[in-house]
């Protein structure tokens, strides 16, 4: 088992530790926890060393040991992720801080957003499973993933959405062949009929039995982040939440890289971003509570608009463990934000990133994140997929008729208003 | 577990919509349900086998896990009525839609 798995262990219940083979399973048969990976660590740290990462080529495969594939290389995705950590000092002093990072999954391959690390997981171990037929209910990220990279590596791929979705998001699924189909019924009925399709055909669905595998993806930007910054930890680590999975998976590579010895331990907090128009986990973790209470979504953040988040009661673990805090903003404050990142650094990130820096800005703003300290904002989509929640709050076009007098005519009247 | 077999036999037609089969879900109550056998009723109101796996209830809210076992009719109506009440159903992944 050993040798054929890779340095997987086995999946492993996150409430009572019980062990399950490594199939394409997600729920402990005993009390329902989810599923996790386990690793055989000692195992990982012959050849997970500085050296033999920087030797591979710069993809979030070069983690590949602490990735839940058992071949040596991945089958779909391998180019995916080692996105540019760039160094904002820009938007640093605009937000009142030291030193401010940004992780920019905005330009990941080949979808643009952060789903491309889950998704070339998750596809590469159905294969390995032996699935020829992947599946995915998304409204928007995570179709236009799973979609692309079937298509690359020739799985067959059915992409769930409720059929009021409008038009604009399929086409990122359709132009790849996927089978898309609309379900007509209330959210949570729709929501409840994926989960069924997903037990009943032999599909590996990506975020239902493959979402152990699946969810591991996510560690990779927190790899890259310690790597990039020369192996260390940031102070502080802004994350989007919509299920709250990223933000364990981050806290996750952290423990790992700490657990290798590839990163010395140095204390760190991992704070979460929500919209206010949907923000179960943010109200929850203000509050004190350990338990969120579902929310009905609404805000223009559609990426991160889950009112029944599966992972957070676990974000809200690593918040509370790792002291970090938990925010939220309203669509202003994300249209805002949304400008500010594009304005300072030239960077056009969806509304999920608009969040990131919206809450960013307040936690420094607070002193929550010390204005002292070292941040790392995590951006995880790209703005063209959003262009909709910012068209007409991004200033005008301004005409003239083709005569040099009037143009001259309008920068005389700019530079009046400059001074 | 018997007398569900024969359940199964003496109805009329077996399409795929009247097969029996198990479903797991997260329930998630409001304060003002805490105090109500919310179970027990779904257990008599619907020919359903009801099994409880884990439940936690804070003043906040009510989280219990069930397991739904019957034809699926029956466990389609029943998930209606919890749902009529005010009690909001997850399937056992919660969030299977994401963005
Ligand atoms: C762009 C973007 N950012 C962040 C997230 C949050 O992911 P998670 O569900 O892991 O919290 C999503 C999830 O769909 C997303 O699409
Ligand atoms: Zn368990």
């Amino acid at each position: 088992m050993e040798k054929t798995e890779g340095f997987m262990k086995a999946l492993k219940c996150r409430e009572c530790g019980r062990e399950y083979p490594l199939n394409a399973t997600h729920v402990c048969e005993f009390d329902f926890g989810p599923l996790e990976v386990a690793y055989d660590y000692e195992k990982a740290r012959q050849s997970l060393t500085r050296e033999n990462i920087a030797s591979r080529p710069q993809t979030m495969w070069r983690y590949r040991e602490l990735l839940p594939i058992a071949d040596k290389q991945p089958s779909v995705g391998f180019d995916v992720g080692f996105t540019p950590l760039l160094k904002a000092d820009r938007l640093a002093k605009r937000l009142g801080i030291r030193e401010l990072w940004i992780k920019n999954d905005a330009v990941n391959y080949p979808t643009l957003s952060f789903k491309d690390r889950v998704v070339s997981v998750a596809l590469s171990r159905a294969k390995e499973l032996g699935f020829t037929t992947v599946a995915c209910a998304s409204t928007g990220n995570l179709a236009n993933s799973v979609a692309a990279n079937a298509a690359a590596a020739g799985l067959k791929a059915y992409v769930f959405i409720p059929a009021d979705l409008e038009e604009g998001k399929i086409v990122n699924s359709l132009v790849y062949g996927a089978q898309v189909i609309g379900i007509r019924g209330h959210y949570d009925e729709v929501n409840r009929l994926c989960a069924e399709i997903a037990g009943k055909f032999g599909w590996g669905f990506v975020n239902v039995n493959m979402r152990p595998y699946y969810a591991e993806g996510s560690k990779s930007m927190g790899f890259e982040i310690i790597e990039q910054l020369g192996w260390r930890l940031p102070q502080h680590t802004v994350v989007p939440m919509a299920s709250g999975s990223l933000l364990t998976k981050i806290h996750k590579s952290y423990q790992e890289f700490i657990k290798l010895g590839l990163v010395a331990e140095s204390k760190y907090k991992v704070h979460g971003a929500q919209a206010t128009g949907c923000s179960p986990i943010s109200i929850a973790h203000k509050g004190g509570m350990d338990f969120f209470k579902p929310v009905k979504p609404n805000t223009i953040a559609k990426s991160l608009a889950i009112g029944t988040p599966a992972d957070g009661f676990y974000a809200l673990k690593v918040m509370k463990e790792t002291g970090a805090a938990a925010d939220d903003v309203t669509d202003d404050e994300i249209r805002d934000g949304m400008k500010l990142l594009a304005e300072c650094e030239g960077i056009f990130t969806e509304t999920a990133g608009g969040v990131t820096v919206g809450v960013a800005k307040k936690l420094i703003a607070s002193g929550r994140i010390p204005a002292n300290d070292s941040v790392v904002l995590c951006i995880t989509g790209n703005g063209l997929k959003t262009l909709d929640a910012v068209a007409g709050h991004v200033g005008k076009t301004r005409e003239i008729r083709p005569s040099l007098r009037e143009f001259e005519a309008l920068i005389e009247a700019e530079s009046k208003v400059n001074c | 577990m018997a007398a569900k077999k024969s359940k199964k036999q003496s109805a009329p037609k077996a399409t795929s919509n009247s097969s029996p089969q198990t479903t797991r879900l997260w329930l998630m109550y409001p304060p003002k349900l805490i105090t109500t056998p919310v179970i027990w009723e779904v257990g008599h109101k619907f020919n359903v086998m009801t099994n409880v796996r884990q439940a936690s209830v804070t003043d906040e809210i009510g989280v219990v896990c069930l397991e739904l076992d019957g034809q699926r009719p029956e466990i389609k109506a029943a998930i209606k009525w919890l749902e009529k009440l005010g009690v909001k159903v997850e399937p056992v992944e919660i969030n299977v839609i994401e963005s």
